[in-house]
């Protein structure tokens, strides 16, 4: 409680909250401590290069190194023939890194502050976003490594580029409602966090990074694997930041945006819901 | 008289260790509480090691939920424990003072007029602008209570912090929690 709470009347510290009210309530608590979201956001980012003598520019390189490996890996030594392949991987692993880092930092958002949470009435919820916007920031920093592309590759520069940033948004949203649901349960079962690196891990492969929507459907074709590899929700927004770039049109069929959608909003919804019901019990146990 | 907070039949049990559920062990915790706190009181809670006052505090800070009952208040309501928890290595002490104090639920304007005494408090000079990693365990210790008494509240909570730094501070510290608590509309105190 602050000042700003002060008043003429006894409010209950923990008031009751609806469930199906909760996914709009983290919405708004979340306005209401913009101030400390700004600062929380600006100390990861400041604390994450500071001591690096190239500062921010690690944002940029670090997906560019990887693909340099990537394409070394695919050209040289599988045969790959296609020279807009780098570029490709460039924006698999951007996306990739994007959705990851949102779910593990989410995820671990009651963990790694519980020390904090067990001395300042903080709205938890602030602390489990602050990770995820930071990592959204530091991805748009990194798209600026296409830019060198667009004149070797004389790629299009269309208004469907405006799709970028929403495509990103839309696997950060992904990560982060996921983060949310596992966040409290996280708390008290430390073996989730070791399960989620895993998981990161293997996802990383089977995910569209190395490869690409078309390799899949000209190998599996558009039977039940079609629909297993869509409950990916990685894989429309990562092809979808691929054909905005490239100015190409993957064939992704209208229920594969409908999962990529259901799976981003049933994470968010009930990420909220068992989040706020959860967390706040979830640091006094530990 | 006022009421600035209300407890009613407050519980909170900790959960007991899955080693020991098979053993007839009662959980830790506090179990139905009842008090008020009103303007202008100071009340002190003392008790052994474990008899849960800290759980109490923390439950009246609204930093712990409780099992069952309620706790109301009215105005602001300030803990005094943990102080430094939040700070960032990376960051400068001014910069770690703002975050420390929006922690404490305090917007950039209200520090921004008390970020000068903050840093006079905490004696820190030219090292206010450096990362607080360069700094020993009794500066960050001076920091933290420098930011956590600079704010007036209307209910100060305070579980034994103030055993920091050297004998001059600590004296200091002393008068400025007395004048806090002069300040504060009440206070409950926590001890052995």
């Amino acid at each position: 409680m602050n000042a700003s709470d002060k008043g003429s009347t006894l409010i209950p510290l923990w008031g009751k909250r609806s469930l199906h009210r909760l996914p709009f309530i983290v919405l708004t608590d979340l306005f209401r401590s913009r101030h400390l979201l700004r600062l929380l956001i600006k100390r990861d980012l400041n604390a994450r290069y500071r001591r690096a003598y190239l500062g921010y520019t690690w944002a940029v390189l670090e997906p560019l190194l990887l693909a340099v490996v990537y394409t070394f890996i695919f050209t040289i030594l599988v045969g790959s023939s296609d020279p807009l392949y780098p570029v490709k991987i460039i924006i698999g692993i951007i996306g990739w890194t994007m959705f990851a880092r949102s779910l593990t930092t989410s995820t671990k958002s009651l963990s790694s502050s519980i020390n904090l949470f067990q001395f300042a009435r903080v709205p938890k919820t602030v602390f489990a976003t602050s990770g995820t916007l930071t990592n959204a920031v530091l991805a748009v920093i990194s798209l600026t490594c296409l830019i060198p592309f667009y004149f070797i590759h004389d790629l299009p520069i269309t208004a469907n580029l405006l799709m970028l940033p929403v495509w990103l948004l839309l696997l950060s949203f992904t990560g982060w409602g996921i983060g949310l649901l596992l966040a409290p349960l996280a708390c008290k079962i430390p073996d989730i966090l070791n399960l989620i690196n895993f998981l990161v891990r293997a996802g990383f492969f089977l995910s569209p990074v190395m490869w690409t929507y078309d390799m899949f459907n000209s190998r599996f074709g558009d039977g039940w694997h079609a629909i297993v590899a869509h409950l990916n929700p990685t894989v429309v927004p990562i092809t979808g930041m691929r054909d905005v770039v490239l100015g190409e049109s993957s064939a992704i069929p209208g229920y594969g945006y409908a999962m990529c959608l259901t799976i981003a909003l049933l994470g968010y919804v009930f990420g909220a819901m068992v989040f706020e019901r959860k967390a706040h019990r979830a640091v006094v146990n530990v | 008289m006022t009421v600035v907070m209300r407890l009613e039949d407050v519980t909170l049990e900790y959960p007991v260790p899955r080693q020991y559920r098979k053993e007839d062990i009662q959980p830790s915790g506090v179990r139905n509480i009842s008090l008020e706190v009103n303007q202008g009181e100071v009340l002190g809670i003392i008790g052994r090691n474990g008899s849960g006052k800290s759980t109490l505090l923390k439950m009246m800070a609204g930093v712990f939920p409780p099992d069952s009952g309620t706790i109301s208040a009215r105005g602001s309501v300030s803990l005094l424990a943990g102080v430094g928890v939040g700070f960032h290595k990376e960051l400068t002490g001014c910069e770690n003072a703002y975050l420390y104090g929006a922690l404490m639920g305090r917007t950039t304007e209200q520090i921004d007029g008390l970020i000068e005494e903050i840093q006079s408090f905490a004696e820190l000079d030219h090292h206010f602008d450096r990362p607080i990693r360069t700094y020993s365990s009794g500066m960050k210790s001076r920091l933290g209570i420098s930011v956590a008494t600079a704010f007036r509240p209307d209910l100060l909570l305070i579980d034994e912090v103030l055993g920091v730094g050297d004998a001059s501070f600590r004296k200091k510290s002393e008068d400025r929690v007395k004048q806090l608590i002069q300040d504060s509309g009440a206070v409950v105190i926590v001890s052995h």
